[in-house]
């Protein structure tokens, strides 16, 4: 079915203020930045804010949605909330797969992911244009999401083509035809949503056609310390590109106890810091800055893939727009594997 | 849904001083932590944090444990400030164990120095329930000083065995202090050695130098790398394998570990760092 985006839109604040829905929250895309540099980062569904829930990837990860920077864990206390997230991009879908086999296993269920997880329904929208950044293309992503969504929308001229992905997807779609006003899907419309897609994958691999790389990433192991070191003269080691990396999720344990109740609250880590991986008596097995600017690396492309079958790496490219010292992802990836090849 | 977070609260019923450093704090927990030897608990000192610590005690008691710790850092400097009848908190166990039934009938050696001892201590005690399963144990112990040797009370009763040997070592005798058992690194005590090393067991757990340099002298002595369990000791913060903190490679020293074989993690990078 297709549904016109003011049609959509009206929908969503029917759902916030006639309480037609049980979503808490609705969170989308918000519009910031100026015209040279737009930006886009997500916020909540009010009366007088400017949202674009195409174009491409928010400024902050999806992840932060689902693995809290800061969330108390012992005692549980999560919030209640039911949330629908709309406006969540391919690059963003892929890393919540990474974080649902890290997160949620036979041997391992994190209480607050698992939470958010199941009280949260998601809209992805396809991309309708590339951040400078952007380089899903790299790294076997599309700018479209092809599973992991509850719905996806699909912008083509003045209305969205709706895909059905999950169960939670198709309470929602029954709601959305009861609540407005939806069409049949004219006979062009596939053949458009398909060409729509496609000329944004061209216009990824001609942003990305410098960073053509090998895809055999053993060979960034066996790339000598020196290439590393030379990559990573520039980094200051804030951890920025961790902490906005949609699928890191190394985490620390505070503790907050007070009087008698035992108060455990999980944050955010990284490992780009000095202590991070640092024992009692001081011995750390990465002291140098190359050597946890390299860990990183070889855990998106190596360790993530032996975990979990994925590649950490979704080419969201928020590493790079985040870096203080300009570095990018991309480029020090195809430094270093044809530093080998050479 | 279990809260893989969670707590146990303990009370300290007892503490050892074993030397200036180390000493053994004896908890009981609010309800049993059945463990086994090798693997490891998270210790909370309410308010200040947690750590990783291996129990001292044996696998056989489960609702009281010995935990051995030495003062290194923050968490353990409050550890070294508890007092009997503190209130701790225990998360786990945690991590892989010893495999015993690998050891039976054979003839194990065991290597340890400084606070590597305390998971040995727990692994020993262990063994000595069942001490007949074991053709025989070797425990070669060491410390710095005479003063920094710890376990000292139960010395005499792990010498009743027939089976067993346990020998000790320090590095140096200061002048003052009294020594009448084997002066130098620990690994000297191998000479010593009279089993058939290329078919049985070694168990090696010591700071990290020490496992370093035991490990390349067990091999030297003809053990084979995937008889040689070593007790890593890494920063094992959450340890289900969730924070990475203690990544080696494409291993958790927490998830995969804390006892590995030398041949499965031999290639992995910084090891013994």
């Amino acid at each position: 079915m297709i549904i016109k985006v003011d049609e959509f839109y009206a929908f969503l604040y029917k759902c916030l203020e006639k309480g037609i829905s049980d979503f808490d929250q609705i969170i989308l895309p918000e519009r910031s930045g100026n015209k040279e540099h737009e930006t886009f980062h997500f916020a909540r569904l009010s009366n007088s804010k400017e949202y674009d829930i195409d174009t491409y990837r928010t400024v902050d990860p999806l992840k932060m949605f689902f693995f809290l920077p800061r969330e108390k864990m012992v005692p549980e206390t999560f919030a209640n909330t039911k949330r629908l997230i709309i406006g969540a991009k391919s690059c963003d879908i892929r890393a919540l797969d990474v974080l649902d086999k890290a997160m949620i296993n036979e041997n391992f269920v994190d209480p607050g992911y698992f939470h958010w997880r199941r009280n949260t329904t998601i809209i992805t929208a396809d991309c309708t244009r590339i951040a400078p950044t952007c380089h899903c293309n790299l790294v076997d992503g599309k700018p479209y999401a092809e599973k992991g969504f509850d719905l996806n929308l699909s912008r083509y001229k003045d209305f969205y083509y709706v895909t059905l992905g999950s169960e939670k997807g198709e309470e929602l779609l029954t709601l959305l035809k009861k609540e407005s006003k939806v069409e049949e899907v004219p006979a062009n419309v596939v053949a458009g949503v398909e060409e729509q897609r496609n000329k944004i994958i061209r216009q990824l691999e001609k942003q990305n056609e410098q960073f053509e790389r090998t895809n055999d990433y053993e060979r960034l192991k066996q790339s000598q310390m020196d290439n590393w070191s030379n990559e990573s003269q520039t980094c200051i080691g804030c951890g920025a590109c961790t902490n906005i990396c949609p699928t890191c999720y190394c985490l620390i344990l505070n503790d907050e106890t007070k009087a008698e109740k035992f108060v455990k609250v999980r944050s955010l880590d990284s490992c780009q810091l000095n202590g991070y991986a640092r024992v009692a008596g001081g011995s750390t097995p990465r002291p140098k800055m190359f050597q946890r600017f390299r860990n990183r690396y070889l855990c998106k492309f190596l360790f993530m893939k032996s975990n979990f079958d994925m590649l950490g790496c979704t080419g969201c490219g928020r590493c790079t727009e985040a870096c203080a010292a300009q570095i990018d992802f991309r480029q020090v990836v195809k430094s270093v594997l044809n530093a080998v090849a050479n | 849904m279990n809260n893989p977070y969670e707590v146990v609260p303990a009370t300290i019923y007892e503490i050892i001083q074993e030397s200036p450093l180390i000493r053994t704090i004896r908890v009981q927990p609010e309800k049993p932590i059945p463990f086994k030897t090798g693997q490891f608990i998270e210790l909370t000192i309410p308010g200040i944090g947690e750590g990783p610590f291996t129990p001292s005690s044996s696998h056989f008691i489960s609702e009281k444990m010995d935990i051995t710790i030495m003062k290194t850092g923050f968490v353990t400097e409050y550890v070294h400030k508890a007092k009997v009848g503190d209130r701790v908190g225990l998360r786990g166990p945690y991590g892989s164990r010893y495999p015993l039934e690998k050891f039976k009938g054979k003839d194990l050696l065991i290597l340890g120095g400084g606070c590597g001892l305390a998971p040995l201590r727990s692994l020993f005690t262990t063994l000595l329930h069942e001490v007949e399963d074991y053709n025989s144990i070797t425990f070669f112990a060491g410390a710095k000083t005479p003063k920094d040797c710890i376990y000292k009370d139960s010395v005499t009763e792990w010498r009743k065995y027939d089976n067993v040997r346990f020998m000790r070592s320090v590095d140096v005798v200061p002048d003052g202090e009294e020594w009448d058992e084997e002066v130098g690194l620990v690994t000297s005590l191998l000479s010593n050695l009279d089993i058939d090393t290329a078919k049985n067991p070694a168990v090696v757990c010591g700071p990290p130098v020490m496992m370093k340099f035991g490990t390349m002298d067990l091999i030297k002595c003809g053990f084979k790398e995937e008889n040689i369990y070593l007790s890593m000791e890494k920063k094992m913060y959450c340890g289900f394998g969730q924070c990475r903190h203690c990544v080696m490679g494409e291993y958790y020293a927490c998830k995969d570990g804390p006892v590995f074989t030398y041949a499965r993690i031999k290639n992995e990078e910084d090891i013994w760092e």
